[in-house]
């Protein structure tokens, strides 16, 4: 079968047989960063196709379980962890990857973090000035804005509050919402249709402009002719099973790979490790690990609701940083809650009286990498090394969530760190969380943070890309995901990842 | 012809790997409810594992099994990929049997878990939650997750914790145009552009109705 009907999007329930296509570019990944590229190149006229490997959520489809959630909609049931230091990592696989399911938080880094990538790669054109107009047209698109106080709950509010008494600077955080109603649940799938997802404002738009959206199919090898990649092909693959089908070929003048930090160089990998001359394809791995600290406050504070993550601090960017508030399903976040029997259930029963806040490091030092498995499964091999420096500044971190939480009036906080107190009630208590010498395996933390992987780089010997995210080695071949950052953004990344996308969109466009 | 020797030699061997089979396997209590995927000696592990962790009693919560763990765990063994389910099964297990080799204190104490009393059930996982080996800690904070958001599954526990979703009428926007619920073919698409409705950007209110799901059933 060959198909052209331009500006539709195809389901599972459509495939009956292989078939082949042809486009003018092929977007493997319909994430934040492939999902901008994919509109961009259609409103520029140009014949798009772009493939998702997970199908798309409607309200129907979100599970209001955490964990029951997670199996739906995360790759490895969310239970996806590294070697070495062991960190569990959520990768998305739906239309709209982890724009479904994150908390819409977008933040841009300030300009101390681009002259750090500029100097660390050898770079370019990227400093933060250069990238403004693309994040001002991503913001415009999506109509990014500050958190109101009235949707913040307290859980927020409490946070500014101890930042105030402390003279610590503090801001609503902007989200890619519309219409937001405070309901905290930004992890299983927003039931107000408010966040702005990938998959009900890019894609759309996409569509709406010409692109074709195919869903359910898993990109499984790119296609290159010498130097020049030709498109990719790959298979149907069924919703939650992951069972193969029928198998597909998308012919293109260009290739442009958004299948995420993760996924990207696995396919490179397959692909007869392509465009990887440097040896850079799948090293580098960086992590923004986060660490979540629970306050309890004498008063009731209902943290159920409220913008999921509503208010941030940006004042320890440089000692390596950020501090946020924090909500996500009650069953993730008891987890966080220590010990078991009675003496559990009595410190659940104080939830209601709860804040919860996290900060995220940079972490420079800590480095991993992605392999590709033997056979025919896309899942990586990850390893990561939590550098114990870095795991240094974690412990900082902790000790000023903990300064921010008896400032704004809790009476206890649960660390939920290794080796120190389960419970502390003041700051003198909790002075040893600035004191201890860490181990990596003390903390409980995660990362969903993560890039690196095909990193940019001004040398083509120590890079995949250059700034636009165009393969060193390859023609017609770009990638667009978080993948290509040199170094961790110090703030969420999505934000970013998506105006480099909005500027890789006309590099490719000129390369047609 | 064997020796006499060699005979109770090996009846001696096949006694002792008999024993050592129906500590491991027999003497379970039969499930009432077979599970999706768990075995009855599973469940039963669960059952004492959920209400070690949550015991019945000292607030309005409710204990484990009451909260309906171990059925919950089943769905979510069910639900997650085969090798990731393996894990976990091997996980349960090791709990459940690395009494017989590290005895738990007390009289006793050489039983599966399942067995033990309350005081030495909780001797037991403070031995997996505080040792000073890491992965003895991942195996209890592992287990403990799984209980843990069974726990937090159970509407009972949402509703005393004031975490019960709310209702929200998703508006209907032009994706709901676009896509299908997952699995059905786009002909089942109901929605036109004039059923398109706008959000409503109004914060819940705290006494707003709660989701089906999570609300109280009436009788
Ligand atoms: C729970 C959570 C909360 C987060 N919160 C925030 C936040 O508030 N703010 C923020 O800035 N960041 C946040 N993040 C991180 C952010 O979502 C990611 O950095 C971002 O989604 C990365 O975008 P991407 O386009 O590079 O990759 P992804 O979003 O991972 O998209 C890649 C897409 O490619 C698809 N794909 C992969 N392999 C294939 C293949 N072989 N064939 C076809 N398709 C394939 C995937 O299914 C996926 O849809 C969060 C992440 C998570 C998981
Ligand atoms: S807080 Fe609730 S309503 Fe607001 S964007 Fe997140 S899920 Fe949607």
């Amino acid at each position: 079968m060959s198909a052209a009907v331009e500006g539709e999007v195809r389901v599972f329930a459509e495939y009956e047989r292989d078939f082949t296509e042809e486009a003018d570019v092929v977007v493997v990944g319909s994430g934040p960063c492939g999902a901008v590229v994919a509109h961009e190149l259609t409103a520029r006229g140009k014949r798009v196709v772009l493939l998702e490997e997970g199908p798309p959520f409607t309200p129907q489809d979100f599970e209001l379980d955490g964990a029951l959630s997670m199996t739906r909609m995360m790759r490895e049931a969310g239970l996806r962890t590294t070697r070495g230091t062991i960190i569990p990592t959520m990768q998305t696989i739906a239309l709209g990857g982890g724009s479904l399911v994150n908390s819409a938080i977008c933040v841009r880094p300030p300009d101390f973090v681009f002259e750090g990538w500029e100097e660390y790669a050898e770079l370019e054109g990227t400093r933060r000035s250069d990238l403004d107009p693309h994040y001002d047209a991503v913001e415009a698109f999506l109509g990014i804005a500050l958190t109101p106080d009235e949707l913040q709950g307290q859980r927020n509010l409490l946070f500014r509050d101890g930042c105030d008494a402390l003279g610590i600077e503090s801001e609503p955080i902007a989200r890619n919402v519309r219409g937001c109603r405070g309901s905290g649940e930004c992890f299983t799938g927003c039931r107000a249709r408010a966040k702005q997802s990938m998959d009900i404002s890019y894609v759309p738009a996409a569509i709406k402009a010409g692109a074709r959206v195919l869903t359910s199919v898993q990109v499984q090898e790119v296609l290159s002719d010498g130097r020049r990649a030709t498109g990719v092909r790959g298979q149907v693959v069924e919703p939650f099973s992951g069972r193969r089908s029928h198998r597909f070929r998308i012919d293109a003048k260009a290739v442009v790979l958004a299948a995420g930090c993760m996924a990207t160089p696995v396919l490179l990998q397959k692909s007869g490790n392509l465009a990887n001359g440097s040896g850079q394809v799948g090293r580098n791995l960086q992590f923004h690990p986060g660490i979540a600290v629970l306050g309890i406050f004498p008063e009731k504070v209902d943290p159920g609701f409220g913008a999921t993550q509503g208010y941030q601090s940006l004042a320890f960017l440089r000692e390596g940083y950020k501090l946020e508030t924090l909500w996500a399903p009650a069953a993730i976040l008891a987890v966080r809650f220590p010990g078991f029997g009675h003496d559990l259930k009595k410190r659940l029963a104080q939830v209601p009286y709860a804040a919860n806040w996290d900060a995220i490091a940079t972490c420079h030092r800590s480095l991993g990498t992605v392999r590709a498995r033997r056979g025919a499964s896309l899942d990586p091999i990850l390893t990561w090394n939590f550098d114990p420096e870095d795991a240094q500044v974690l412990g900082g971190a902790l000790y000023q969530i903990a300064r921010i939480f008896f400032a704004a009036g809790a009476k206890t906080i649960l660390p939920g760190v290794h080796g120190v107190p389960d419970e502390m009630h003041s700051l003198e208590e909790a002075d040893v969380l600035r004191t201890r010498r860490y181990a990596a395996s003390d903390f409980v933390t995660a990362s969903n943070h993560a890039f690196c992987t095909t990193r940019m780089h001004g040398d083509p010997a120590k890079g995949v890309v250059d700034p636009r995210g165009r393969a060193h080695e390859m023609d017609g071949l770009f990638l667009v995901d978080t993948g290509i950052f040199p170094r961790c953004t110090s703030v969420n990344p999505m934000l970013t990842g998506m105006a480099l996308a909005h500027r890789s969109a006309q590099a490719v466009a000129d390369e047609l | 012809m064997p020796s006499a020797w060699g005979l109770s030699a090996g009846l001696f061997a096949a006694t002792l790997l008999g024993w050592a089979v129906w500590r491991v396997f027999g003497g379970f209590p039969h499930a009432k409810r077979p599970g999706l995927v768990l075995a009855a000696r599973e469940l039963a592990f669960l059952a004492a594992a959920a209400d070690a962790t949550y015991p019945e009693g000292g607030s309005d919560l409710p204990s484990g099994t009451q909260a309906g763990i171990p059925a919950y765990a089943d769905r979510y063994v069910a639900a997650v990929p085969r090798s990731v389910g393996i894990l976990m099964r091997l996980l349960f297990f090791l709990v459940e049997h690395a009494t017989l080799v590290f005895s738990a204190p007390g009289r006793g104490g050489r039983r599966r878990f399942s067995s033990l009393s309350p005081e030495q059930q909780g001797a037991v996982l403070e031995g997996w939650r505080t040792s000073s080996l890491f992965p003895r800690r991942l195996v209890f904070s592992s287990l403990r997750a799984i209980l843990t958001m069974g726990f937090f599954s159970d509407p009972v526990v949402l509703r005393a914790l004031h975490l019960g979703a709310k209702q929200i009428d998703s508006p209907i926007v032009e994706a709901d145009l676009l896509y299908p619920a997952i699995g059905a073919h786009p002909r089942t698409i109901a929605y036109e552009r004039e059923d398109l409705v706008a959000r409503s950007g109004v914060p819940l209110a705290a006494d707003a109705p709660l989701h089906p799901d999570h609300a109280e059933q009436m009788q």
